[in-house]
């Protein structure tokens, strides 16, 4: 067999203006480079990433018969792309130029700095073996692969329906799969929205009612996702969906076997755990799909076998007590996770009396108490004894910019207390007083700064401070907000007839084992990770698996929306062509059962 | 003989990626340092696991080419390493 021609590798060490030229001897980087087994050329340039840098790697690899690169520099995920595609346009396929990180240990402010000497002698390594690796590669064939014209959405919320609707416009089909009996997410809880103030469901409805309609949408309420296999264009994707114990298809949504039922108890989703609803129900009016389920765990006939009203009382005939789950296998060629995030349970947080004083609430709560279509049909009453508050403390950073908890700001929390003041300043309870305790107030955002100057304007009350305790009076369950105002320096005592927290947003249940089923990372915090944090933002490490909304990190609704948008494009960025290259590596190791973390 | 370049993906938590470890520890040891691994871990080099695809750890690419993900048996791992060696 003749031998292998030695391969003629070109390495290219970056300045990166000072940020590794400062930190160590790239000189002395290259002279000890030129010895590696492989290495045909070594040079140095200020920036190989700027145009000169490219003209310069495309010159050398035409001059000097270069059939592979290195580029000692920075992260691959910022630059890799850029060295693949200029050494493309010399003739070398992407697979044979590769981008090394050096500047870890260099750069100013990089956790990884070392001293220059120590610098070099890591430098070198990296490159060594990046030289072996490269010189000891094999071509990986490429292969053409079918593209699925479908996509998966996990979530349907606001981010997943965009997400979902711009790709089915395009002419995608689009499963979307979401844990709840009813589509619409947070938004749907929220009353409404800011800076405009806007009813929530009116500009959330038309998006779930055409999702509901759309001809490329199909929806999958109470399904989860069990298993994900395959890879960008084809992966294989095992649902199971849960009985609702009511036939979809037969269900008018007309109510009656809720009016039947028999069975009330605590509504935790749609009134936020502030008011009942039956152990069959209808989530809520706009619903979609506007079906009933039932809840089995409190149903009377699953726990004793007695009742069947509901059963009784459809004149349509849709209760279907023997229902199972049902595994659906689809195949689609790109997935979008849109699984948002949830509200913090601030019982941890005792200093504020969360679960212990009946009239401390979290923000969402008071959302379901504001909006006409909650629990207490939009009228402002405490929980314990059904009295409007005439006075009203709001406590930010619950669980948030907190070390004990969750060290990141959640950035919408002080938006939706702004929007909430307004609204119960403007429309609810006019003459109540309200405070809002703050660490820092924080509205970056289009008009955000001037919302905050509106609910000053309007005589809302600041205190710059973080309260440090939240005391009740057992005789009228009324409560004493103590905080150190920090602007005059002097303790107060605040008299609250309501408390609202203003809670941290924290990755939802279910994240951990969805990470692990799709092949993602998650953050510190538990979000879903980003390939990159600045310039790849909706990609994962997984090609084909983009995230967009509160999935990747807490994010109001316009940005949910941008990055769903941002999300569509780029899964029709790989499949409109029909067809996808990949290395064949990647398509047998479909095959090949995983057993791994 | 060529040497043999072998890329290790691992992620911490991982419950397999021991095992592999330990398998190609004992390998570079037979082999008498003529295979040479290269541990990746997945959390801080991202873009290689992307690059080939990788959507579960381990695994484990020789000379360029993702072989396995999941724990392949130690024969496996040893003949995709000698058919690497006996190419030229």
């Amino acid at each position: 067999m003749a031998a292998k021609r030695e391969p003629r590798i070109g390495l290219f060490l970056c300045h990166c203006g000072k940020n590794i030229a400062g930190g160590l001897d790239l000189e002395a980087l290259a002279e000890s480079s030129k010895g590696l087994a492989g290495i045909a050329y070594v040079t140095t340039h200020k920036f190989c990433c700027s145009e000169g840098g490219q003209a310069e790697i495309a010159g050398a690899i035409r001059g000097q018969n270069l059939d592979r690169v290195i580029v000692a520099a920075c992260e691959p995920s910022l630059h890799l792309l850029t060295f693949q595609r200029c050494g493309e346009e010399a003739g070398i396929e992407p697979q044979f130029a590769d981008l090394v990180d050096i500047r870890k240990w260099t750069m100013p402010g990089s956790p990884q700095k070392v001293d220059p000497g120590l610098a070099l002698e890591e430098s070198r390594k990296t490159v060594e073996l990046a030289v072996k690796r490269m010189r000891l590669k094999r071509p990986v064939p490429l292969v053409t692969v079918k593209a699925e014209q479908a996509a998966l959405v996990i979530g349907g919320g606001i981010a997943g329906l965009e997400a979902a609707l711009d790709l089915a416009d395009k002419g995608y089909q689009v499963h979307v799969v979401e844990r709840q009996p009813t589509i619409g997410g947070k938004m749907a809880l929220l009353y409404k929205v800011y800076p405009t103030n806007d009813c929530a469901p009116c500009i959330l409805a038309p998006k779930t009612a055409y999702a509901n309609i759309h001809p490329k949408i199909e929806l999958l309420t109470n399904a989860e996702v069990r298993s994900v296999k395959g890879h960008v264009g084809g992966f294989r994707v095992e649902i199971v969906q849960s009985p609702r114990y009511v036939d979809t298809d037969t269900c008018t949504g007309c109510g009656d076997c809720v009016a039947a039922c028999p069975r009330r108890v605590r509504d935790d989703v749609y009134a936020a755990g502030l008011g009942p609803r039956k152990a069959v129900f209808i989530p809520y009016d706009q619903a979609i799909p506007r079906k009933a389920v039932i809840d089995a765990a409190n149903c009377l006939y699953f726990r004793n076998g007695t009742c069947r009203l509901c059963e009784k009382a459809c004149l349509a005939g849709a209760i279907d007590f023997n229902q199972q789950p049902r595994t659906i296998g689809l195949s689609v060629g790109a997935i979008i996770v849109a699984t948002g995030f949830e509200e913090y349970v601030p019982s941890a947080k005792t200093e504020y009396g969360f679960g212990r004083f009946g009239n401390v609430v979290t923000q969402f709560q008071l959302a379901r108490l504001l909006d006409i279509d909650g629990p207490t049909k939009g009228r402002l009453l405490r929980p314990t004894d059904g009295r409007e508050p005439r006075t009203i403390v709001m406590i930010q950073c619950v669980g948030s910019r907190d070390e004990t908890a969750h060290p990141y700001c959640s950035g919408i929390c002080c938006m939706y207390a702004l929007k909430h003041a307004q609204i119960i300043r403007e429309m609810v309870l006019p003459e109540t007083e309200i405070h809002i305790c703050y660490i820092d107030m924080r509205t970056p955002g289009k008009g955000f700064e001037e919302y905050y100057r509106r609910t000053r304007d309007m005589g809302i009350l600041f205190i710059h401070g973080k309260p440090s305790e939240v005391a009740e009076r057992p005789e009228t369950k009324s409560l004493v907000v103590k905080v150190e105002d920090m602007d005059i320096g002097r303790p107060l005592e605040l008299e609250a007839d309501l408390v609202v927290l203003s809670c941290a947003s924290v990755p939802p249940a279910g994240s951990e084992e969805l990470s692990r089923i799709l092949g993602i990372e998650r953050d510190d915090s538990g979000f879903f990770k980003e390939l990159h944090p600045k310039l790849r933002p909706v990609e994962t490490r997984v090609r084909g698996v983009y995230l967009c909304g509160a999935a990747q990190g807490p994010k109001d609704i316009p940005a949910s929306i941008l990055q769903a948008r941002a999300a569509a494009s780029f899964a029709d960025g790989e499949l409109r062509r029909g067809t996808i290259r990949l290395p064949a590596s990647m398509v047998k190791a479909e095959e090949i059962e995983k057993g791994g973390a | 003989m060529e040497d043999v370049y072998v890329e290790e993906f691992t992620s911490p938590g991982c419950v397999g990626c021991p095992a592999v470890k330990a398998m190609l520890e004992e390998l570079s040891r037979e082999f008498d340092g003529r295979v040479i691994v290269e541990e990746i871990n997945i959390a801080e080099d991202a873009s290689r696991a992307a690059s080939y695809g990788i959507m579960t750890v381990p695994a484990v690419a020789v000379n360029g080419n993702l072989l396995f993900t999941g724990v392949p048996s130690r024969q496996d791992l040893r003949n995709a390493i000698l058919e690497e060696m006996k190419e030229d």
